[in-house]
């Protein structure tokens, strides 16, 4: 943590995805995909991660930009947060995405910082980023849930010996949105519901998403299920820019007849995982988007929620903000 | 880093070193008007005792940079930033380190009109694209650009240390945005923090910009 | 007074150097074969350096040199040292490695081995102030008020009462009035304990620093508020004399306290530039400039305040635990008391203090050092009776407002001016406090409205310091200032009084200040607000000294007495008989020709020796004007702020928006209007960041620290704050300036902090935080009714 100064590594920029897959299998875990940057250039010069290798993926086009497509659209996974932020097809019909990259950090961060970057982004536990032996870390302790532990930001739910909770932004909207990701290695390529896509310690500790060495996201397909729906986004940070959500939400929702007749939700900050709040979905279906639903839902959001030390008031804030989206969206 | 053992190809004149940045002449003034005994030739273009082996592992790599309209030739390591190009190869210290984490805009400069943290973007990849750093903002006769000018007019900077990425970022803006309202101009901003709190100055500046531009 | 220049705007000289990018702050200096150096900071929050194995590190190509703790003067405990092998902290630098390239000293500092022995530490000063409670420093818990530590422990007993802060034996004490018979005559008393949290600088600049040495001289580039302080005292540092020591600092990217004068690890490379025969130069990351950077003092405390069914403020009983960090620190503690004995003027008052030791980071003056933080714990509490002896908050803090009667401190000693009713009564109107004042508390949806107003004081302004300016036979007053660039512009807008005295045209004057070659005076340093104050006095006796010196040379020249003479347009001029006149750069010439004191051969006797040395360097180059500051002073010299804020904040969220914001100055004669109204918005800025942002959190398990990066300490962005603030200024003059000036840039942060604490509790039905500063998640859990989570007196906590 006292280092800032990165330590060497090589430098590879492929322009083909064959090339860029071809070198991560050669590299395997000694390798480190690089997008943006913005997430990985910290670990560098912590030293917290020394790669041997590293691999700008940037120069390869064909994971780049925004494209329309028969059912929906199809976002490359090096776009830009800004790219999205201000895509005007993005923002007609899937405008909780665009509102989620406009949240995310700062102008700079958003112009370099990619919608593939932001999702696979490691944990902000202040722990494990100080380079501390955690469980994530491949240790075996956990120095975040521990009687006088300082986790005020972390889980309310999948505890699971790790406590961390999921920083990215538009994770929470692209679940809402009920994308896919498209995952290409060595073998091929595959889709993967958003919501699978992210894993909690239960699954794996030492990763967030089930991107595997060799693996490689390469697009997010957006189905047109929920294009134009009514849609909500709040982040609650303590800073306005550049900040990591305490929590946040996204939410995607159709009305009919002053009803809800479909609805997908979820919620950042709360769980390792964007969690999606399927429960509150199954709550407010076939009732109207008002107050009296709205707090139905909340009561449904949170339980089983277990607080921590310091974290407890993540329960009224995430409360909050599910009743916002269902009034307001 | 290997940041002293610059071995930049020198342009045989001045004038081939364009208008960006400071000429050779300018910045070996700038040294010995300030400092003690520099010859600034020696650090900035080579010329420091022997072998300096670079750390294992480390190559360096001769790339050619467009840096405020001029191409240079620097070497360059893998895993450095360009912000370090900048301030300890190409002698732009014009462009500041505040956090060297992407969180302070201190080190903010234009890639193909585009602010970026240059504390957090590999030189290697700015490979022939345009970057423009505050000393590449001035005109062919040292005219202000009209940014900088609305800056001093409202009394933009305190100290003056994040001011250099303040002034990039409002340039950045009025490139894609010539008229923005204040509100924009704020978010705009937003990726650049002034521990002195000059921000009303600063937003101030901005829309003097934008209104003596149009 | 009507003055050409004092009080109209200007274009400071170093303002376009910062928007081109040409001015050069430390980090932007290279020499020939420069190297660089890194620091090995300690992972322990206390530990003995038991061995270190540099083999591994000194074997590796590029590696030049290594500086340890037994390499570096000693300081004397418990200041803070250059290196230690006793880390108190984690972060405390324990060596410093040089080789040809960055990467490569930090690569060596990754082969060092460090054996600790790890000792106990303690972050929390009640803890260490317990019986048996654990002392951060081997020599004691405390920080006594001469120049040591020693211990004291308070008993079990004191401890009893849960939830309320023990006042035990304290350091200090001292009280005026009766106080008890003032709690009897209260009509009601508010007892509170309360926290407020570290926070660090975080100056944009972090304090990278490089070094060279020629022919036996030392130079050095550094990053200071101030310029001939940080020269003397880096001489000390380093044990050499001060002459030997160039000192370049131009530029300085923010201090805020931290930077005030030179600074231990400052000495790093100029030691390991004599060392490695090399210039070196210490670039300092962020990460680092966080531990060694310096932070506010947190305060745990008790106060009582007693107030009669007017509002009047008849006894106040404060104590106050200041967390010192784990070395020297500052007199926030003391300064405080001082405060809250100017600003609400208690009929009686008794202050008492401790500062305790804790194994965190160096510990210093914080714009507004004691007097902002305790701003922000009174203020609220003035609200609070307000609402309970059905008062209005602006009525109470009339009531209690200081004037030019009012007394200060612990001695009850004078001020030069006072107008605090004045300043309330800007803001006031300004701000329309009453039509304000009907939308407290009015909700729409989630969203509540809540207004507050804050007060603020520092002393501002000091004495006894030289004053240099020179006449050239071109006919250009020099200017030679030796306080520093902070960034405030003071060094200009100051300088401009000699000007102004000397009837100078601004475009023929120039400014030598930032190198310690341009010949400076001895000047106090750029802090405590008393650069305006301070650095116009020494800029008039100098100019007065050089007027003098022109009548005398027109009248030894043209006949008649020096009286017969006044200045008009950079020319001496008989005052009847306007035939007889004489240029200044004339003047000059003969100063030069007269020789003596006219033209710096001879210097008065009681001026510094740094500001003779640097009339010696000029003499015989013009007319040259010196003289120590000896202009009456009586009494501390108050600066006062006032900030009234209007804020909508949204119940559901714990987040809430400035809507109105206006900050008043109470600062004697505006020297700079532009710069005054910069320091009163940038100060609401950073006091936004104090009261509802900024905190220092530690790991009591194993002392790391939480926040460390900008993202995580907090300071304010463009989107936190309004993008639009008023600004307001009272602009009587103070009698003991020549022409009114008292310092402001302190204050202006503490009554803007104060401010918004107060429109958060108003918005919160007066709901009382007992700390600073109050979170999103404090406000969330607050208005949700749930119980915080954090224990009423614990310290570096979220």
């Amino acid at each position: 943590m006292l280092r800032d100064m990165m330590a060497n590594f090589e430098l590879y920029q492929p322009t083909a995805i064959d090339h860029a897959l071809n070198l991560m299998n050669r590299y395997g875990d000694d390798g480190w995909v690089l997008a943006g940057g913005q997430d990985s250039f910290d670990w560098f010069k912590d030293r917290a991660k020394k790669p041997r290798a590293v691999i700008d993926i940037n120069g390869i086009d064909d994971l780049h930009g925004i494209r329309e497509t028969a059912d929906g659209i199809e976002i490359g996974a090096l776009t830009t947060l800004t790219e999205i932020e201000t895509s005007a097809l993005i923002k007609e019909k899937y405008g909780v995405l665009a509102d989620a990259a406009r949240h995310v950090a700062s102008p700079q961060i958003r112009n370099a910082g990619t919608i593939g970057g932001n999702v696979c982004q490691d944990t902000r536990c202040w722990y494990y980023r100080y380079g501390l032996d955690c469980y994530r870390a491949g240790g075996n302790t956990c120095y975040a849930d521990t009687p006088e532990g300082i986790d005020r930001e972390h889980c309310l739910f999948g505890a699971d010996r790790c406590i961390a909770v999921s920083p990215s932004d538009t994770a929470p909207a692209l679940v809402a949105l009920d994308a896919r990701m498209v995952v290409v290695n060595g073998d091929g390529e595959k889709e993967v519901q958003a919501e699978d896509f992210f894993i909690g310690p239960d699954v794996d500790i030492m990763r967030m998403t089930i991107l595997q060495p060799g693996d490689l996201l390469k697009s997010i397909v957006i189905p047109n299920t929920w294009a134009g729906a009514r849609f909500y986004f709040e982040k609650v940070a303590e800073r306005n820019t550049w900040d990591f959500a305490l929590v946040n939400i996204a939410a995607a929702m159709k009305v009919d007849n002053n009803a809800i007749s479909d609805i997908r939700i979820a919620c950042g900050g709360v769980a390792c995982v964007p969690l999606r709040l399927t429960v509150v979905e199954e709550v407010v279906k076939g009732s109207p988007p008002n107050g009296a639903s709205a707090d139905l839902a909340a009561s449904a959001a949170t339980r089983g929620a277990t607080p921590l030390n310091y974290n407890g008031f993540k329960i009224p804030l995430m409360e909050s903000l599910v009743k916002r989206a269902i009034r307001e969206s | 880093m290997n940041t002293n053992l610059s071995r930049e190809v020198v342009f045989s004149d001045d004038a081939a070193m364009g208008r960006a940045g400071m000429s050779r002449r300018d910045f070996i003034k700038g040294i010995i008007a300030t400092g003690a005994s520099i010859s600034a030739m020696g650090y900035v273009f080579g010329g420091c005792a022997g072998d300096m082996g670079s750390a294992p592992g480390a190559v360096e790599r001769l790339i050619s940079l467009n840096v405020n309209g001029r191409v240079r030739r620097v070497d360059v390591l893998p895993q450095e930033t360009l912000a370090m190009t900048l301030r300890y190869k190409l002698g732009l210290t014009g462009t500041k380190l505040g956090c060297d984490r992407g969180e302070c805009g201190a080190c903010t400069v234009l890639v193909d009109d585009v602010a970026m943290y240059s504390c957090s973007t590999l030189t290697h990849r700015v490979r022939g694209r345009s970057v423009v750093t505050v000393e590449g903002l001035e005109g062919e006769d040292g005219a202000l650009h009209p940014v900088q000018r609305a800056f001093i007019e409202e009394l933009g900077p305190q100290c003056g240390f994040c001011t250099p990425g303040q002034v990039m970022s409002a340039v950045a803006l009025l490139e894609i945005n010539p008229n923005p309202t204040r509100e924009e101009a704020r978010i705009a901003m937003s990726g650049n923090l002034c521990r002195c709190g000059a921000y009303d100055n600063y937003l101030n500046s901005v829309m003097r910009a934008a209104k003596e531009a149009s | 007074m009507a003055y050409q220049l004092i009080g109209k705007n200007f274009t400071p000289p170093d303002v376009a150097a910062k928007v081109t990018g040409k001015a050069k702050y430390a980090e932007d200096f290279r020499a020939e074969g420069m190297v660089f150096c890194r620091l090995l900071l300690s992972t322990m929050p206390r530990a003995r350096v038991r061995n270190i194995d540099v083999s591994e590190a000194m074997k590796m190509k590029g590696v030049v040199g290594i500086l340890t703790a037994d390499d570096v003067p000693e300081q004397n405990a418990p200041n803070n040292p250059i290196l230690t092998n006793n880390p108190h902290y984690v972060g405390d630098p324990i060596l410093a490695v040089a080789a040809l390239d960055e990467q490569t000293a930090q690569d060596a500092i990754d082969k060092i081995a460090i054996d600790y022995e790890p000792l106990p530490f303690t972050l929390d000063p009640l803890e260490s102030l317990y019986p048996g409670g654990t002392n951060a420093r081997e020599d004691g818990n405390i920080r006594n008020r001469r120049s040591g530590s020693e211990t004291i422990k308070w008993t079990a007993g004191d401890f009893v009462e849960k939830d309320v802060c023990p006042t035990g034996k304290p350091a200090t004490e001292w009280s005026y009035g009766e106080v008890d018979q003032g709690f009897e005559n209260a009509k009601l008393i508010v007892d509170e304990s309360f926290v407020t949290a570290n926070n660090p600088h975080h100056s944009m600049e972090p304090r990278s620093c490089m070094a060279l040495w020629q022919n036996g001289k030392c130079f050095v580039y550094g990053a200071t508020q101030s310029q001939s302080r940080p020269t003397r005292d880096l001489a000390r540092l380093l044990d050499m004399d001060s002459e030997d020591l160039v000192y370049i600092a131009e530029y300085c990217g923010g201090g805020f306290g931290s930077k005030g004068t030179a600074y231990p690890v400052m000495a790093i490379p100029p030691l390991m530039s004599k060392k490695v025969g090399r210039p070196v130069m210490m670039r300092i990351s962020r990460a680092e400039e966080y531990f060694i950077g310096s932070a506010r003092h947190g305060f745990q405390g008790r106060i009582r305040i007693g107030f009669l069914g007017n509002g009047r403020i008849s006894a106040l009983d404060m104590y106050i635990i200041q967390e010192n960090g784990a070395y020297r620190g500052g007199g926030d503690w003391t300064a405080a008391g001082d405060a809250v004995s100017l600003v609400y003027t208690p009929q009686a008052m008794r202050f008492r203090g401790i500062p305790v030791y804790t194994n965190t980071p160096i510990r210093g003056a914080q714009r507004g050092p004691g007097q902002n933080q305790i701003a922000c714990v009174v203020e609220p509490l003035l609200d609070k009776a307000a609402e309970e002896l059905g008062l209005d908050q602006l009525a109470v803090r009339r009531i209690n407002a200081p004037d030019n009667d009012s007394k200060y401190g612990r001695r009850q000693g004078p001020v030069t001016s006072v107008y605090m009713r004045e300043a309330l009564d800007k803001g006031d109107e300004a701000f329309d406090w009453a039509g304000k004042k009907q939308k407290s508390r009015q909700k729409s949806g989630s969203k509540v409205i809540g207004v507050g107003i804050g007060q603020a004081y520092h002393a501002a302004g000091s004495n006894g310091y030289d004053g240099l300016v020179r006449l050239t036979p071109e006919g250009k007053l020099h200017i030679h200032s030796g306080v520093g660039n902070l960034g405030t512009f003071s060094h200009t807008a100051t300088s401009r009084v000699a000007a102004e005295v000397l009837t100078c045209k601004w475009e023929n004057c120039v400014i030598e200040r930032g190198d310690s070659r341009r010949h400076l005076p001895w000047n106090h340093a750029q802090w405590g607000s008393n650069t305006s104050f301070t650095m116009t006095r020494t800029n008039y006796v100098a100019a007065m000294d050089a007027k003098n010196k022109l009548l005398e040379i027109t009248a030894k020249d043209l006949g008649g007495s020096p009286d017969d003479y006044d200045l008009s347009d950079e020319r001496v001029v008989h005052k009847t008989d306007k035939s007889k006149s004489l240029g200044f750069a004339d003047a000059a010439k003969r100063a030069i020709e007269l020789g003596g004191k006219y033209d710096g051969h001879e210097a008065p006797e009681d001026i510094h020796d740094m500001t003779k040395a640097s009339v010696a360097g000029l003499a015989g180059t013009g007319l040259i004007g010196v003289a120590k500051d000896n202009l009456k002073r009586e009494g501390v010299v108050p600066a006062m702020a006032v900030g009234f804020i209007e804020i909508e904040l949204d119940l559901e969220t714990g987040k809430y928006e400035i809507l109105d914001y206006v900050g008043v100055a109470e600062c004697g004669t505006v020297l700079h209007p532009q710069g005054l109204e910069t320091q009163i918005k940038g100060g609401a800025v950073m006091g936004f960041g104090l009261a509802a942002l900024e905190r220092y959190v530690y790991d009591p398990q194993n002392g790391l620290p939480a926040n460390m990066g900008l993202y995580q300490c907090k300071p304010p962005s463009y989107l936190d704050v309004p993008s639009e603030m008023k600004t307001e200024v009272v602009d009587i003059a103070d009698p003991q300036n020549p022409v009114g000036a008292k310092g402001i840039g302190e204050p202006v942060q503490g009554c803007a902090a104060a401010a918004l604490l107060c429109a958060i509790s108003d918005a919160l039905d007066g709901h009382y935080f007992n700390r600073m500063p109050v979170t999103t998640d404090h406000i969330v859990n607050a208005a949700a009714g749930r119980e915080q989570s954090y224990k009423v007196l614990q310290v570096n906590t979220v």
